[in-house]
């Protein structure tokens, strides 16, 4: 709003000014003289049109809210979202794995939780978990591979569960997808499994049946070299 | 010359005898204007002219493709935007200054500053105006849309345009009456507005040019600031001058009109990108926004002037109202039009289509020159101090103009709905739709034709006018100059 300094004198000389309007001359130059300069006068803006003008900024924000593609200069007309247009565009190698790992990772949710964060007491964490981050995964491919029992430690913690064989119900790849899943998710930060990667595991551990009849324990475990 | 009774009176009541003196001072400020403003406002015109007759060859060639195409010179890409740039640099950018520059004048009770270099600016405006209309028929346009002339004519261009403008600065400063009214407003924000806008986009399109898709943002953001920041600034200046004077009483609210002041230079210039423009989206979606948030200002404005002539009947037969009272309402036309295709769901069908035309067309014809006709007459004959030389040519003026605007925008708005519709649906092919708007188009280069006999019977008007005034004021006495004082003038007559 403009501040109004001269509020009093000004509406003082505008209740004046009808009188000075004069009447129309008879000759062109006569009557250019009597004209009278508009002036305003000081009543209140309307309440509801600022409130209006809140309601639009609230509204406005919301449009972009939904509707920018979250400000990204990637993201243009046709998608409303980066995440769209991420899974318009094909995928290739790791990321392809990643995924096809989210989505297969529903599976192991059911324990260590959508968050990788397990459940205290009963399962040991993912996010953050040293065996889930060792940089040669020849002991993790194993775990899912064959299943595990008895203690362990992760995270300074020790955990006494026991964790199903999916090596028969998953194929190579598809443990591949996971593990590279989980050692990118919620902070971790490891190198992707490839499935020939499994594949080289599953050579290895021939003798071992994959039912889940002889899940692994710590001891064999630690067994396995993991030196680069 | 001529003693038929003008219909161009505005005031009407008794006369108080202490306005001896304010009325001569009136008449000083006026002839102070005298010289620069009948030069600005006959230049404005004569590109008026030239930019109708520009326009309507282009607005043949759509329905008549063979027409006059053995002149390359002459092809619709470059007599299109010659036309544009034409009525906007031409006719819109010195009737605007013309008018700006006696609204300064008589709002501040200041005569005149700086007529000479007034002058100088025109003609060097002039100048720049004509090497780039040459320019664009000649091929060297930039290819940005409203920057198409050479970027060798914009320094000139920008030159005396401040030239200009800086004198109307000096007025406003040495202004007498210190209370500011809304025209003010509009007028300083529009003639700081045009510097920034096209120094900005000169820069950064023709000068040192941004790289691929930015160059389409920066295009698309100029056109709209053009109109919105600059356009609608000063037609809303003369519109507030002339609406409570008009009406015979004062504006309802200054509060109110700086709501819609700073409603409107805070979101004015934040559209011009269209939905499905090829840039991110995030850009397209804050245009749409800003645009949605532009009713705002439009409410303020609307409100104020309904609330301010109320009750109130406009004056009887009086040109100037008709023509003010027409550019308002298609003001709102316009700005609801552009409003309504910003979004995505209308904007889908109207895109590049002749609808964009349309309301650009309805934007400079329709609302800015009519406001700015109706302005020039009512201050050309209080700057010459001659009445109007023939009431018909004024009649016909506005009878033209009103009927050829409607034509013109009703068939490009409405043959741009049915091209989108058409083109937008897959079962028909693409040259069946274009050319079922022919009829449309055919109807627009009516409007034209009309618009453009309208504007040449304004032309004649103003230069029998100009004579009118020569005969009277330099041959009849000893040449005085302009603006010598009340009481030379005032001999004069």
């Amino acid at each position: 709003m403009k501040p109004d300094r001269k509020k009093k004198q000004h509406s003082s000389r505008e209740s004046r000014q009808p009188e000075r309007k004069t009447k129309r001359g008879s000759g062109g130059d006569q009557r250019m003289a009597q004209d009278v300069e508009p002036s305003a006068g000081s009543e209140i803006t309307p309440v509801w049109l600022f409130v209006l003008m809140g309601l639009m900024l609230y509204g406005g924000m919301l449009y972009l809210n939904s509707y920018a593609g979250g400000f990204n200069p990637k993201v243009y007309e046709a998608f409303t979202s980066y995440k769209l247009v991420e899974n318009a565009n094909p995928k290739s190698g790791p990321e392809m794995l990643i995924a096809k790992g989210e989505s297969l990772y529903m599976v192991c949710a059911a324990c260590h939780q959508v968050n990788g964060m397990g459940v205290a007491l009963q399962f040991p964490p993912l996010a953050g978990s040293e065996w889930v981050n060792e940089p040669n995964p020849a002991r993790l491919i194993r775990i899912p591979l064959h299943g595990m029992n008895g203690p362990i430690k992760v995270k300074d913690q020790d955990w006494n569960a026991s964790m199903a064989a999916l090596g028969a119900a998953l194929s190579s790849e598809d443990i591949a997808a996971i593990l590279s899943y989980i050692r990118q998710a919620w902070g971790n930060n490891a190198p992707p499994v490839s499935p020939a990667d499994v594949d080289a595991v599953k050579e290895d551990t021939k003798s071992r049946p994959m039912d889940g009849s002889r899940p692994w324990l710590i001891d064999d475990l630690m067994k396995v070299p993991v030196a680069p | 010359m001529n003693t038929q009774p003008s219909a161009l009176a505005n005031s009407a009541g008794p006369v108080s005898g202490d306005s001896a003196a304010a009325k001569s001072r009136v008449l000083q400020i006026d002839r102070s204007c005298r010289l620069p403003l009948m030069f600005l406002i006959a230049c404005s015109l004569v590109w008026l002219v030239a930019g109708g007759f520009l326009s309507l060859i282009s607005s043949i060639k759509l329905h008549a493709p063979g027409f006059l195409s053995q002149s390359s010179w002459l092809t619709y890409g470059r007599v299109y935007p010659a036309a544009m740039n034409a009525l906007w640099y031409g006719f819109a950018f010195q009737g605007a200054m013309a008018v700006a520059l006696w609204l300064m004048c008589r709002l501040g009770r200041a005569e005149l500053m700086g007529g000479k270099g007034i002058l100088l600016g025109a003609f060097f405006w002039n100048v720049a105006v004509k090497l780039g209309v040459l320019g664009i028929l000649a091929g060297a346009s930039t290819g940005h849309s409203m920057l198409e002339m050479p970027g060798y004519v914009s320094p000139l261009l920008f030159v005396s345009y401040c030239l200009m403008g800086v004198w109307a600065l000096v007025t406003f400063h040495f202004r007498q009456e210190r209370q500011l009214y809304v025209s003010q407003w509009y007028l300083v924000g529009a003639l700081f507005c045009f510097p920034w806008i096209f120094t900005a986009a000169q820069l950064l399109l023709v000068f040192h040019p941004v790289r691929g898709t930015l160059q389409a943002v920066v295009s698309g953001w100029y056109g709209h600031a053009l109109i919105t920041l600059w356009a609608v600034p000063i037609g809303l200046a003369v519109l507030f001058y002339f609406i409570p004077k008009l009406f015979g009483r004062q504006l309802h609210s200054r509060h109110l009109a700086a709501f819609g002041f700073w409603t409107l230079a805070a979101f004015g210039g934040w559209g011009g990108m269209h939905a499905g423009a090829p840039v991110p989206r995030w850009i397209s979606s804050v245009s749409i926004a800003g645009g949605m948030m532009m009713i705002l200002p439009l409410i303020a404005v609307a409100l104020n002037w309904h609330l301010t002539a109320r009750g109130a009947k406009g004056p009887e037969n009086n040109q100037v109202f008709r023509f003010v009272q027409f550019g308002a309402i298609a003001f709102f036309a316009a700005s609801l039009l552009d409003i309504g295709g910003s979004f995505r769901v209308i904007g889908e069908v109207t895109d590049l289509t002749v609808f964009t035309t349309g309301v650009k067309a309805l934007y400079l014809y329709g609302f800015f020159g009519m406001t700015i006709a109706g302005a020039i007459y009512y201050l050309a004959p209080k700057i010459t101090g001659c009445d109007w030389p023939s009431d018909q040519l004024a009649k016909l003026h506005y009878l033209g103009s009103v009927v050829g605007i409607l034509v013109l925008v009703l068939g490009l708005v409405a043959g741009g709905i049915l091209q989108g519709v058409r083109i937008n649906n897959p079962e028909i092919p693409f040259v069946e739709a274009i050319r079922s708007t022919i009829p449309f188009l055919g109807l627009s280069t009516l409007g034209g034709l009309l618009l453009l006999a309208a504007n040449l019977a304004f032309l004649v008007n103003v230069i029998r006018l100009l004579a009118l005034c020569c005969c009277t004021n330099c041959f009849a006495s000893n040449r005085s100059p302009a603006g010598s004082g009340p009481a030379a003038a005032g001999a004069n007559l």
